[in-house]
């Protein structure tokens, strides 16, 4: 059949034009999407450079330090907010990397085979949420919730410390770093199970020979084995975690200086850009512009340490783990 | 060979795709421009005005088949807009400022004019306080500088005598985003506070020292809801259609009126000066402004002298501030304009079009 079909003229014929048009074709229409993308990211840099060009050459670098915001006045700083960013996205991380470890621990290792899957789809669904509908919670729910409490808890335990005084508030860095840890969690989670499902069963099980037992197995193989993923995934939800702006914004309050208390109101880069870049013009515009390249940077910044760490893990590590597929994948969701 | 063919061919379909955009787009923009006596106008700004803007919209429409599309994205919106000309007319609750009438006046010089009347008012949450708690301008001005830090301040107790006020903690409540409202309130304290004004000052967003910060009239709603001892300030017809719980406001004549629109038209009536390009402050009135709601504040549209559009711009806004258009401010709590501002409009509608 093969043979009868090349050794028709018309069909070879055809064959070659599609081989010899094809071929080029795939190459020339997949280069242009990547071209796209490539093109779309620098467009972005260039415009927010551009808009922030006024606020660059009136406050120069010293912007990332001036710790005010005052529409008024017109002095402008990134201080604040480059403090709340850092500060919400570690309190987020902290909470959520151990805690979507533990998740994937036990759905991956420990829990019974019949339940794994929709309760791995639950999670996954966390990330479904709208962020708009997290922030309303946080205003209703979460910090009043935070603010009665918690925080006076937090202020018995750890009072001392200056993070943990003054007044409790519904409206804080804090209650908009638990925020975050939610939106973080289903992201760790998801990619961090899907790198612990690819520890080979052979060296689960020649742990399990040696004696030892289901913790000093996860201890022993699973973590080290897995953990450039561990850090990769914990870095995405790093990611969602400075990005998130409408949230934040909703429940954090707001301030526009640097306050030492986690119970303090505050803001963050996006949060701020989100509330206050449809509304303002002018100074106040670029001001934003330049918070908004201060992010750019910022999230750049974290997704090549985030690519060193991972690589490096790779060659220590030995094995392959395809971090990267999981990390796309994660994305994509 | 076939990769040059290849390139070539993606080439001319770029070129094509270009050019049909380009074709499709100087298509539409001729036929706006050139559709004759009745094209569309375009707008965008304040979202105060947005619900009176609805009712507008399709009145206008049915009387004159000219159609008005507005965008509720915000007054600093609104004047960025009509700066650079891509709408038709800009709509704001601050009046523009020299720096704001300069930028706009690169392109052709544009026209402010007061066209509708509304009010920002105090809604407080206060759990052992008494309903229709008064205040005036120094002890807001006090609360949001952070001076007045619990509702038994001696400030509060000497305004309700007899009341019984709890030692709760004031929480200052302010937006988060640009607002005509905020405007309105730190226009008002900036005016009974020489304090306040220099250091917070007027504008659609400031710097207040202390509170929590939220998003838009519900978000604030939600903040006041959600913490005993809070205040914050919401537009009149939100606090209104809530049911806030709303304080009253000491005005220059020594009382303390229900805020609404009888008291907002009231305050619009004690004020005859009409400032350089329109401008209106209702901050400071009369103490002869009997019944004056002290916080109350016109919103504007900010409309280019020359435009291809002048004649439909020229019959939108005569209507709007006429009384077809006016008419469906008190159910929206909107008072309607006094006398002497429509016959500013109309003098300013006037200049429209050469």
């Amino acid at each position: 059949m093969e043979a009868g079909a090349l050794s028709n003229p018309v069909l070879r014929a055809r064959r070659n034009l599609t081989d010899r048009i094809g071929e080029p074709l795939l190459r020339g229409l997949s280069g242009l999407a990547a071209a796209l993308a490539v093109a779309a990211l620098v467009g972005i840099a260039y415009e927010v450079i551009d808009l922030a060009r006024p606020a660059i050459s009136e406050f120069g670098i010293g912007f990332l330090t001036t710790n005010d915001w005052n529409p008024v006045s017109k002095d402008f700083g990134a201080a604040p907010f480059l403090y709340g960013t850092v500060v919400t996205s570690l309190i987020a991380l902290v909470i959520a990397a151990p805690l979507s470890i533990a998740i994937s621990i036990y759905l991956t290792e420990l829990a019974p085979l019949r339940i794994r899957r929709p309760v791995a789809t639950l999670i996954d669904m966390l990330a479904a949420i709208p962020t708009v509908i997290l922030g309303l919670w946080g205003i209703l729910v979460l910090g009043p919730f935070m603010r009665d409490t918690i925080q006076p808890a937090l202020n018995d335990v750890l009072g001392f410390l200056p993070i943990f005084s003054g007044d409790p508030s519904a409206f804080s860095y804090l209650t908009a770093a638990l925020i975050l840890a939610i939106m973080a969690t289903p992201i760790i989670t998801s990619v961090t199970r899907e790198v612990f499902e690819t520890v080979p069963g052979d060296l689960k099980e020649a742990s399990y020979a040696l004696g030892a037992t289901r913790w000093e197995m996860v201890r022993q193989v699973v973590l080290p084995y897995s953990r450039p993923g561990i850090v990769g995934a914990t870095i995405l939800g790093l990611g969602r975690a400075i990005g998130e702006a409408i949230a934040v914004a909703q429940v954090i309050g707001a301030a526009y200086t640097i306050h030492l208390s986690l119970f303090h109101t505050g803001g963050t880069l996006a949060a701020q850009i989100a509330s206050q870049f449809q509304n303002s013009a002018g100074l106040q515009k670029a001001s934003l512009a330049y918070l908004g390249l201060i992010l750019l940077v910022f999230a750049v910044i974290v997704n090549v340490v985030a690519r060193i760490i991972v690589q490096r893990g790779h060659i220590k590590d030995g094995p392959d783990v395809d971090v990267d597929a999981a990390l796309t994948e994660a994305q994509a969701l | 060979m076939s990769k040059r063919l290849l390139s070539a061919l993606i080439a001319a379909l770029a070129l094509a795709v270009g050019v049909a955009a380009c074709g499709s787009s100087s298509d539409s923009s001729s036929s706006g421009s050139g559709g004759g006596s009745n094209s569309p106008l375009v707008g965008a700004g304040s979202t105060l005005v947005a619900p009176l803007m609805s009712k507008w919209q399709s009145d206008f429409a049915s009387k004159s088949e000219i159609t008005v599309t507005y965008g509720a994205i915000g007054s600093g919106g609104g004047i960025e807009q009509i700066t650079s000309r891509t709408v038709d007319f800009g709509a704001s609750d601050a009046p523009l400022t020299e720096e704001q009438f300069e930028e706009a006046d690169e392109q052709g010089e544009v026209e402010q004019i007061p066209w509708a009347l509304s009010g920002t008012v105090p809604a407080y949450n206060v759990s052992g306080a008494p309903k229709g708690l008064k205040l005036n301008g120094e002890v807001l001005a006090g609360i949001f500088l952070g001076d007045i830090t619990s509702w038994d301040d001696p400030a509060i107790a000497k305004l309700n005598p007899g009341a019984s006020l709890p030692s709760t903690k004031i929480t200052p409540v302010y937006r988060s985003d640009g607002s005509g409202d905020t405007y309105a309130f730190t226009n008002y304290l900036s005016t009974v506070s020489p304090e306040f004004k220099s250091k917070v000052g007027t504008s659609t967003q400031v710097k207040f020292p202390t509170g929590i910060g939220a998003e838009k009239n519900d978000g604030v709603a939600a903040a006041i809801g959600q913490t005993d001892g809070a205040i914050g300030y919401v537009g009149l017809a939100y606090a209104l259609s809530n049911e806030l719980s709303m304080p009253l406001v000491e005005n220059s004549a020594g009382e303390f009126p229900e805020p609404g629109v009888k008291s907002v038209e009231a305050a619009a009536d004690a004020v005859t000066k009409i400032g350089p390009n329109n401008e209106i402050s209702l901050a400071e009135l009369p103490s002869s402004a009997k019944g004056a709601y002290p916080i109350s504040t016109y919103t504007y549209v900010i409309v280019p002298l020359e435009s291809e559009k002048a004649d439909e711009m020229k019959k939108f806004i005569t209507y709007a501030v006429g009384p077809d258009g006016q008419a469906y401010g008190p159910d929206l709590d909107f008072a309607p304009l006094p006398k002497q501002v429509v016959a500013a409009a109309k003098q300013a509608v006037a200049k429209i079009g050469g």
